[in-house]
């Protein structure tokens, strides 16, 4: 089965990382969605999902991922996906958020893109 | 060739129930010998065809009844409610530009559903709506 959804965050200079294991649901994406406000908040414009750990991710979870997309683009941030599992990857190409959003295929791929 | 295997569940709404469908369809897969990353997608066609179901059924005590059957080459899932149902055309593609300016970020799954699969149909009465769903797994 499918874990309990957890969350970490890690802020690497002015760069946040959040990274998920188990289902995104609404849950799920409440708690990424919370998470980002509080660092929004203060500044934060350059966010990192790392979804690597989420196998199983439903688009009610994916949506609260499209206010988030859609506050950093208003503020001049950016959110880049990273580690995403195929399936999660074909989600996000049908709901076109790849035209706001990066992908990369590590955090480590992400920051860079973020700091060249 | 191994025989089609059919799983026949009845879930009722409460919260992750999908999960407890997604096992079972890795445990088909498993005894099929087809690998985890094979059925990804068809993970994803189950989750949201019975958030859909339980969401919009519109029942009193909303329950869905799913129902896999799947070879090695192929999976066809059937997803059924006895709700109120609704009219298919009356429920436009999201558009992720309105969706972004909207307070309603919802509305993905039957798009999803459409894209993902290999065949999708939808029916939809008063006394419930059926969705058929086919994946080759190859």
């Amino acid at each position: 089965m499918e874990q309990e959804f957890t969350l970490t965050t890690e802020l690497r200079g002015d760069c946040l990382i959040i990274a998920t294991a188990g289902y995104v649901n609404n849950v799920g994406g409440e708690s990424i969605a919370r998470e980002f406000a509080g660092h929004f908040e203060n500044g934060i414009k350059k966010v990192i999902v790392n979804l690597g750990q989420s196998k199983v991710v439903n688009s009610i979870g994916l949506s609260f991922l499209i206010d988030i997309v859609d506050q950093l683009n208003d503020a001049g941030g950016k959110l880049i996906f990273t580690n995403l599992d195929p399936a999660v990857d074909k989600m996000l190409t049908i709901m076109g958020l790849f035209q706001f959003a990066g992908k990369e295929s590590s955090v480590d791929d992400a920051l860079k893109e973020f700091f060249v | 060739m191994k025989d089609p295997v059919t799983l026949k569940i009845s879930l009722p709404k409460i919260p992750d129930i999908e999960l407890v469908a997604i096992e079972g369809l890795e445990r088909l897969a498993h005894n099929l010998g087809i690998a985890n990353e094979k059925i990804g997608e068809a993970k994803v066609l189950v989750t949201e065809a019975i958030i859909n179901a339980l969401e919009h059924s519109g029942a009193a005590h909303p329950e869905v009844i799913v129902e896999f059957t799947m070879t090695r080459q192929e999976l066809t899932i059937l997803v059924s409610d006895y709700g109120k149902g609704f009219d298919p055309s009356s429920v436009k593609d999201p558009d992720l530009k309105a969706k972004m300016k909207s307070r309603n970020k919802r509305g993905w799954g039957l798009k999803i559903m459409k894209t993902m699969s290999d065949d999708f149909h939808l029916e939809s009465t008063k006394e419930g709506t059926k969705v058929s769903i086919k994946k080759r797994l190859t």
